[in-house]
C-alpha cells in the first residue's frame, strides 16, 4: 500500500490508521468537515473571548487607568479628624499659617473649601504670563494653576522605576484662524511622548511633532480632527498655515480616535484642541513652568505604587517638610472614577487613599459592560461548537465502527500473530483520534480565518491566542477519544477464532 | 514439544452442549511433521486452536515446551502466539492493501517490547519471503498473485518471528493439486531446514501423507494415530 510505504517513518499504528481511513473516503471527508467545523467554532469563540478581554485592557488603558497626572498646586479635599472635608491647599495653608505682609491678596473661601488664588493674582509671584497675553494680544486666554511644576520636575519623575512615558503639559484656551475662519478651542503645549500616552489616538493626516521641532521650540501644530474639520473641512491641512496668537504655525499632522468608544466631539479638549511642543509654548508666552505632568505607568497594577513614589519625590524636590501639605495634586483614573462617582467626598478620599489596587477594582466595572456583549456571542458560538462536535463524534463512532465491522478478519489476523486486546484497542483508538486531528487541524485553519473575517467585517476585536489553537486541538483529540472508545473497546473485545471466520 | 492431557473442548450453543473434543492424549516431539486427517466436525479446527493457544480447553492440560498453557490470561496467549507459533490458513488471511513484504512484517509490529524498527521488520520480512522463493515478488500485492503465490506469503509471515511450532489449518484447501503440493514441499523442507514442528490439517490423503506421522480425528477423540516415513513422493501424484 503506498500510503504506507511513504509514511514508513512514522510509528506503524499511525499508518495503518491512516491507511485505513483512506479506505472510506466520503465517510472520512464528511465526519472530517464536521469536527473541523466544531473545532473552527470553539477557536472562534475563544477568539471572540480573548478579542473582547484585550478589547476591554485596551479600552481600559485608553480610559487611562495606567495614567497618572500630576497637576500644580492642591486642591483635592481631604479629611480630617472629625471626617469632615477640609480645604489642603498648599499656598493657602502657607499663606494663612505665615501671612508676609505684602501679601494683599487672601484666598477665596467657599463654604469650608479653600481655593487657591490665581498665580497671575499675586503680584508677588514670578509671573510673565500677563506680559506675554498683553504681547500677544489675546485677553481670552489663561492660564490656569499654580506654578509649582517645573521641567525638571518632568525629568526627575522619567527617572523613576516604573514609568513608561511621560509627558510635560501647558493648556490654555485658545483662538486660532485660518484665512477668514476662527474656531475657539484649546491649546496644549505638549511633549512628543504624549502620542504614545494617548493610545487611542490615530493620526488622521501627516505625523505628530519631532523631536527636533520640541527641542527647537518650533512653531508647528497637530490639530485635532474637529478643529481640522471646522477649519478645511475634508481638505487634509498638512502643509497649510494656521494663526494663533498672531503667529504662523505650519500644520504637521491631525489626530484622531481610534477607538469606537471615543469619538471626537466639539468641546472634547482632546480633538477639539490643537497640539504643539511645550518648548513652543514656553518660548511664546515667556514660561518656564509647567500646568502638569501626564505619566503612565508601565503596568496597570503599579499605579498606586507609582503615584506614591512620584509624590515622595516631589515632595522631597519641592522641600517639603513632614507636615506640610502637597503643593501638587496626584489623580489617577481610579481615583477619579471614585471621586466623581457620587460617593461622599470623605468616603471616596478613604477609598481612594486605602484601597490598593484600586485600579483594579474600576478595571473590572468597566469591563462588565463589554464582558456582557461578547458574552452572548460566545454562547451562541458554544452552542453550535457543541452541536457540531456531537454530529462531528457520532461520525466518528460510525465510521469506526463501521471499520471495524469491516476489518472482523484483519483483527482476528493481528489477533493471531501476537496482538494483544490493547494493540487493537489502541489501534482504533488512533485511528479515531486521526479523523478528529485532521478535523482539528482543518477547523483551526478554518478558525482563524473566520476570526480574522469577524474582526475585518464585524469590527469585533478577536485574538488568537496560541493557548486558544492548543485547546482546540484538545477538543478535537478529546472528541476523538470519547467517541472511539466504544467502538475500540468492541474490537479489542473481539474472539480470535470468531473474528477469523466472519465473513 | 507439545503434551496433550485428557483435553476436552464443550460449546454451549442455547441449552445444548456441544462436545468438540472428548478426551485428546498425546505427545508432538520437536521435527515432528504431522498430519491431521478426519471427517468434517470431528474437532480437527478445535484441536489446532487449542495447540495454537487462540483458544483455551474446557478441561485438561496442554504443555508447550514443558509450560501449562492451558489457562494463560489473554496477553500471556497473545505473546505465546507471536513469539513460539505460526499460522497458516485455509483462506491466507492477507492484508488486501498491503504488499507482500508488509504482509509479512504483520507479527513484527506485536513483538514484546513493542513493535520492531522498520529497518529490521523489512529485513527479517525479506528473508522470510526468500526462504519460500518470492524475493521478486516483494512489492506485489495479494491481488497480484496466484493462491499458491499467496499461501507462501502467508507462509513466510509465520515465519518471520522464528517460531517453534507451526500450525495450518487446511492450508491447500482452496488450491490446485500441483499448487498443494508446492506448499507443501515447502512445509517439509522448513522442516528439515529450520527444525520446526508442524501440523497441518487436511481432507486429501495424498497431501497428509507428506507427514512423518499421521493423526485421525472421529467424533472429538483420535481415532487412528499412524507413525512412519514419508509415504507418498511428492511430486509424482499429479504429474
Ligand atoms: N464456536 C463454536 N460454537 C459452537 N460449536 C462449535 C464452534 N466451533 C466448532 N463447533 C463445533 O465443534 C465441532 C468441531 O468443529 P471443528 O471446526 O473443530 O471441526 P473440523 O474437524 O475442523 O471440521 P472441518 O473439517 O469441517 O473443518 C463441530 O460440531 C462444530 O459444530
Ligand atoms: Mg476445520
Amino acid at each position: 500500500m503506498r500510503i504506507v510505504t511513504r509514511l514508513r517513518g512514522v510509528h506503524p499504528s499511525v499508518a495503518i490508521a491512516v491507511n485505513a481511513l483512506t479506505r472510506n473516503r466520503l465517510q472520512t471527508g464528511l465526519t472530517l468537515l464536521g469536527i473541523a467545523v466544531g473545532v473552527a467554532t470553539v477557536l472562534t469563540m475563544l477568539a471572540v473571548g480573548a478579542g473582547a478581554q484585550r478589547s476591554i485592557e485596551q479600552q481600559v488603558r485608553a480610559a487611562g487607568l495606567n495614567q497618572i497626572t500630576v497637576t500644580a498646586g492642591n486642591w483635592k479635599p481631604k479629611v480630617d479628624d472629625t471626617g469632615a472635608a477640609v480645604a489642603h491647599q498648599a499656598d493657602a495653608r502657607r499663606l494663612l499659617a505665615a501671612p508676609r505682609p505684602r501679601r494683599v491678596l487672601l484666598p477665596q473661601v467657599v463654604d469650608d473649601i479653600v481655593l487657591a488664588s490665581h498665580p497671575e493674582d499675586d503680584p508677588m509671584e514670578k509671573h510673565d504670563h500677563p506680559l506675554a497675553w498683553q504681547r500677544l494680544g489675546d485677553l481670552e486666554a489663561g492660564l490656569g494653576a499654580a506654578a509649582t511644576l517645573t521641567f525638571a520636575d518632568a525629568e526627575a519623575i522619567r527617572r523613576l522605576d516604573g514609568v513608561q512615558y511621560v509627558a510635560c503639559g501647558v493648556h490654555a484656551n485658545a483662538r486660532v484662524f485660518h484665512d477668514d475662519k476662527r474656531w475657539f478651542t484649546r491649546m496644549h503645549g505638549t511633549d512628543r511622548q504624549l502620542l504614545d500616552i494617548k493610545r487611542t489616538w490615530t493620526l488622521k493626516h501627516g505625523r505628530f511633532f519631532s523631536d527636533g521641532e520640541q527641542d527647537d521650540a518650533e512653531q508647528v501644530m497637530v490639530l485635532g480632527q474637529v478643529v481640522a474639520e471646522k477649519l478645511f473641512g475634508a481638505i487634509d491641512p498638512v502643509g497649510q498655515t494656521i494663526t494663533l496668537w498672531k503667529q504662523p504655525f505650519r500644520i504637521v499632522g491631525v489626530v484622531t480616535s481610534a477607538s469606537w468608544v471615543v469619538r471626537p466631539a466639539p468641546g472634547d479638549d482632546e480633538f477639539d484642541a490643537v497640539y504643539m511642543p511645550y518648548t513652543t509654548t514656553h518660548r511664546l508666552l515667556n514660561l518656564s513652568k509647567l500646568n502638569d505632568i501626564t505619566v503612565t505607568a508601565a503596568s496597570t497594577g503599579e499605579v498606586s505604587a507609582l503615584s506614591k513614589r512620584i509624590a515622595a519625590l516631589l515632595r522631597q524636590r519641592h522641600g517639603i517638610t513632614d507636615t506640610q501639605p502637597d503643593d501638587f495634586t496626584i489623580a489617577t483614573q481610579a481615583t477619579r472614577a471614585i471621586t466623581t462617582g457620587g460617593l461622599p467626598p470623605n468616603v471616596a478620599a478613604a477609598i481612594a487613599g486605602n484601597v490598593r489596587e484600586l485600579e483594579r477594582v474600576t478595571l473590572e466595572q468597566l469591563a462588565g459592560t463589554l464582558e456582557r456583549a461578547s458574552r452572548t456571542m460566545r454562547w451562541l458560538l458554544a452552542a453550535v461548537a457543541a452541536v457540531s462536535l456531537l454530529v462531528g463524534g457520532i461520525g466518528i463512532m460510525n465510521i469506526t465502527l463501521l471499520s471495524v465491522t469491516e476489518r472482523t478478519r484483519e483483527i482476528g489476523l493481528r489477533l493471531a500473530v501476537g496482538a494483544r486486546a490493547r494493540d487493537v484497542m489502541r489501534q482504533f483508538l488512533i485511528e479515531a483520534t486521526a479523523i478528529s486531528l485532521a478535523g482539528g487541524i482543518v477547523g483551526i485553519v478554518a478558525g482563524i480565518v473566520t476570526s480574522l473575517t469577524i474582526s475585518s467585517t464585524l469590527q469585533w476585536a478577536t485574538v488568537v491566542t496560541p493557548g486558544a489553537v492548543l485547546i482546540a486541538f484538545g477538543v478535537a483529540a478529546a472528541v476523538g477519544v470519547f467517541f472511539g472508545w466504544y467502538p475500540a473497546r468492541r474490537a479489542a473485545s473481539l474472539d480470535p477464532i470468531a473474528a477469523l471466520r466472519y465473513e | 514439544m507439545i503434551a496433550v492431557r485428557d483435553l476436552e473442548k464443550e460449546y454451549h450453543v442455547g441449552d445444548h452442549v456441544i462436545h468438540a473434543l472428548r478426551g485428546i492424549t498425546l505427545d508432538i516431539a520437536a521435527r515432528e511433521f504431522v498430519t491431521v486427517v478426519g471427517p468434517s466436525g470431528s474437532g480437527k479446527s478445535t484441536f489446532m486452536h487449542i495447540l495454537g493457544c487462540l483458544d483455551r480447553p474446557t478441561r485438561g492440560h496442554y504443555l508447550l515446551d514443558s509450560r501449562d498453557v492451558s489457562n494463560l490470561p489473554a496477553d500471556e496467549l497473545a505473546r505465546v502466539r507471536n513469539e513460539t507459533i505460526g499460522f497458516v490458513f485455509q483462506g491466507f488471511n492477507l492484508l488486501a492493501r498491503a504488499s507482500a513484504l508488509e504482509n509479512v512484517e504483520l507479527p513484527l509490529l506485536y513483538t514484546r517490547g513493542g513493535a520492531l524498527r522498520a529497518a529490521e521488520r523489512r529485513d527479517r520480512a525479506r528473508r522470510a519471503l526468500a526462504i519460500v522463493g518470492l524475493s521478486d515478488r516483494e512489492e506485489h500485492h495479494p491481488n497480484q498473485l496466484s493462491g499458491g503465490q499467496q499461501q507462501r506469503v502467508a507462509i513466510a509471515r509465520a515465519l518471520v518471528n522464528h517460531p517453534k511450532l507451526l500450525l495450518a489449518d487446511e492450508p491447500t484447501g482452496n488450491l490446485d493439486t500441483d499448487t498443494s503440493h508446492e506448499v507443501m514441499e515447502v512445509f517439509a523442507r522448513l522442516r528439515d531446514a529450520h527444525g520446526l514442528t508442524l501440523l497441518v490439517i487436511t481432507h486429501e490423503r495424498d497431501i497428509a501423507a507428506w507427514g512423518t506421522r499421521t493423526i485421525d480425528f472421529k467424533d472429538g477423540r483420535v481415532n487412528l494415530d499412524r507413525e512412519g516415513e514419508r509415504v507418498a513422493a511428492p511430486t509424482t501424484c499429479a504429474s
